[in-house]
């Protein structure tokens, strides 16, 4: 009697959260996924064509090579900034995270456009920083941070940072000090209680955080475009092109597939790296 | 017909029911009786523009004068895309009721099928230049000119460069360089450095001009994307001369920046106004573009802009000062040439992707 009634409540629970789900999913399958599979659908045609020439044209090739190397630089530079950066927030005292926290999301608030002109004034030739290090005797000639990969690089660390922080910081804010006292009881040296115990227990965040970083780095178009003075090609630049210059939507179809599964492959690939090192940690 | 705009009342109706008369004597069978009055009028309509300065001209000028006339409001957005245009056309949800286009867009977009056609009954066109008379379904709304600009202290006097064989010069006028990220026009200018006659230019041989091209590969600091791009490295110092938009560098000149125009070799082509297939409202984008013909207000937007619009008596309405910086100035437009679009719109896309691959090669 008691369990029945346990049983009954349970499946109501279990339907009104089916029933809730519904709507977001409906939502989500009408005007996200279908409008996409359509969308791709286009890439293939009677023939592989648009697919075979997306993946054997030297240009796309390079391109696509030149996308997921950025990606992971890009993830690479957040992680070795991000990882410090969410450590001091998670052992600050609340007031002073508070502060560090509002500076990290003070870009956020801000248009994109708007910030990558204001690294364009301040990285230029004639930019703030080069005549600030040029006014301390550090340098002679201005050095070019800017129209190349390293203002590619700034521009985007700088807008992709707090997705690589945000789940650092929670992860860590988790971590059971306990274990730290534990490990240091038993006598381990500092180095060795990051290796063994914390960098172990904070590599979902990790992972969360670089999967993050690298997925929204690849789809990357207008930096790329203005800091790196047309030299940085992205695939997002590619079919950009393909879909509102050339108009032919069923070749952009088929870059956005090759992009896509990119994108799969090495998030899984990331994926499995980081979760078979938890395990030997 | 300017003057049939401000003809209101019941003498525009018996206009119009005379034209309808005439046009239903000799097609009975194509027109409706219903084309013989005028279509309500809705709240608002939506014209599509590049945004910025240009935007905010076209809102003193010319959006106003149509809402005072016709007591409709004109909604603006942007910026103009070719690849929206044929998305909201195919679904058959076109918000535009006029959108701006650049001249290769617009031909690109008439061949596309997403065009309406311009009624010349409402739009007069007749004080333009002939070759643009029986325009079918693109609105020439005004020239701009791709012209060389430089650093006047860089290049003091009259030791500056004058060509395009001295802008490829990199012994006679040192510094970096910048050039927009498109073959479109940088070809052109890469065969007259190498000695091709503007009007010997197309068909283009695009082996020479690349070739040309690799000349200059390593001085460009900057191959830029946008139009405030294009000036920014220019008043940065991060290239000391540079292609930009004719419209741009006058607005930088005329805060003071140390900038000129070299007009010599200039690309000057045609920006334009379209309507979409399927538009709402198309009625009343025909008397926006009619309005837009007027040679008053194209005037006076020359005049805050430096892009002059090309109906011929627009001329009288450009100040006599800033006439000197417009590319349709006697002296200007015989230094230029007419870049050929509808030659880019049928050859330019294996182009593009050539030029694409140049650009990543070292």
């Amino acid at each position: 009697m008691r369990r029945g009634l346990f049983s009954l409540n349970l499946s109501r629970k279990t339907w009104s959260g089916i029933g809730g789900a519904v709507p977001p999913i409906l939502y989500i399958t009408l005007l996200f996924l279908l409008p996409v599979l359509i969308f791709l659908g286009g890439a293939f045609d009677d023939t592989p064509r648009h697919l075979v020439r997306s993946v054997s044209d030297p240009l796309y090739q390079r391109v696509l090579i030149d996308t997921l190397m950025l990606g992971l630089y890009v993830t690479g530079i957040c992680f070795i900034l991000g990882y410090p950066l969410a450590y001091a927030l998670s052992v600050m005292p609340p007031r002073w995270a508070l502060v560090g926290f509002a500076f990290l999301l003070l870009p956020f608030w801000t248009s994109l456009l708007v910030r990558t002109y204001a690294w364009m004034v301040l990285l230029g030739r004639n930019g703030v920083i080069n005549n600030l290090l040029m006014g301390l005797g550090l340098i002679d000639t201005p050095v070019s941070f800017l129209n190349n990969m390293s203002g590619v690089l700034i521009g985007m660390v700088h807008v992709l940072l707090p997705y690589m922080v945000f789940p650092l910081f929670d992860v860590m804010k988790r971590v059971d000090g306990s274990l730290l006292s534990a490990a240091e009881g038993l006598g381990a040296p500092g180095w060795k209680i990051f290796l063994r115990v914390y960098l172990p227990l904070t590599l979902p965040g990790i992972l969360a955080g670089s999967v993050l970083v690298f997925v929204l780095s690849i789809g990357f178009y207008i930096t790329p475009a203005l800091l790196g003075g047309g030299r940085v090609a992205t695939m997002a630049l590619m079919i950009e092109r393909q879909v509102r210059e050339f108009l032919d939507w069923d070749f952009a179809a088929a870059l956005s597939l090759v992009l896509l599964i990119c994108t799969l492959l090495v998030s899984i690939g990331l994926g499995r790296l980081l979760r078979g090192k938890e395990i030997h940690g | 017909m300017i003057m049939f705009d401000r003809i209101t009342g019941p003498a525009a109706a018996r206009l119009l029911l005379a034209t309808a008369a005439t046009l239903l004597a000799s097609f009975p069978a194509a027109l409706s009786p219903a084309r013989a009055q005028e279509p309500a009028k809705p709240a608002q309509i939506v014209i599509n523009d590049s945004g910025g300065d240009m935007q905010a001209t076209m809102r003193k000028i010319f959006y106003k004068a149509f809402e005072d006339r016709y007591g409709i409001r004109v909604v603006t957005t942007s910026p103009p895309d070719l690849g929206k245009l044929r998305a909201m056309v195919a679904s058959g949800n076109v918000d535009w009721t006029v959108t701006e286009l650049t001249g290769q867009e617009a031909i690109d977009a008439e061949k596309a099928g997403l065009l309406e056609k311009l009624d010349l009954n409402i739009i007069d066109l007749s004080p333009y230049p002939e070759h643009l008379r029986q325009r079918q379904f693109i609105f020439p709304k005004s020239v701009y000119s791709t012209v060389m600009a430089y650093r006047t202290d860089k290049f003091p006097g009259e030791n500056h460069p004058k060509s395009w064989a001295d802008f490829f010069d990199v012994k006679k006028f040192p510094g970096m360089r910048s050039l927009q990220n498109t073959p479109l026009e940088n070809l052109e200018f890469a065969l007259l450095a190498d000695g091709v006659a503007p009007d010997k230019l197309y068909p283009l041989d695009v082996d020479r001009a690349f070739k040309k091209l690799d000349t200059i590969k390593k001085h460009v600091a900057v191959w830029w994307t946008t139009g405030a791009q294009s000036v920014q490295a220019l008043v940065d110092g991060e290239a000391v001369m540079g292609t930009a938009w004719n419209g741009r560098v006058w607005a930088l000149m005329k805060q003071g920046a140390p900038l000129a125009i070299e007009w010599n070799g200039g690309a000057i082509k045609e920006a334009a106004y379209a309507i979409p297939k399927g538009a709402a409202n198309s009625y009343w984008g025909q008397k926006f573009l009619a309005l837009a013909a007027e040679p008053k207000p194209q005037g006076e937007y020359a005049n805050t802009i430096g892009y002059p619009g090309l109906n011929l008596e627009s001329i009288k309405f450009t100040a006599a000062d800033v006439a000197p910086f417009m590319p349709t100035y006697p002296d200007n437009l015989k230094k230029q040439f007419w870049t050929d679009l509808v030659w880019w719109s049928e050859n330019g896309n294996a182009i593009k992707e050539r030029w694409a691959r140049w650009i990543l090669e070292n």
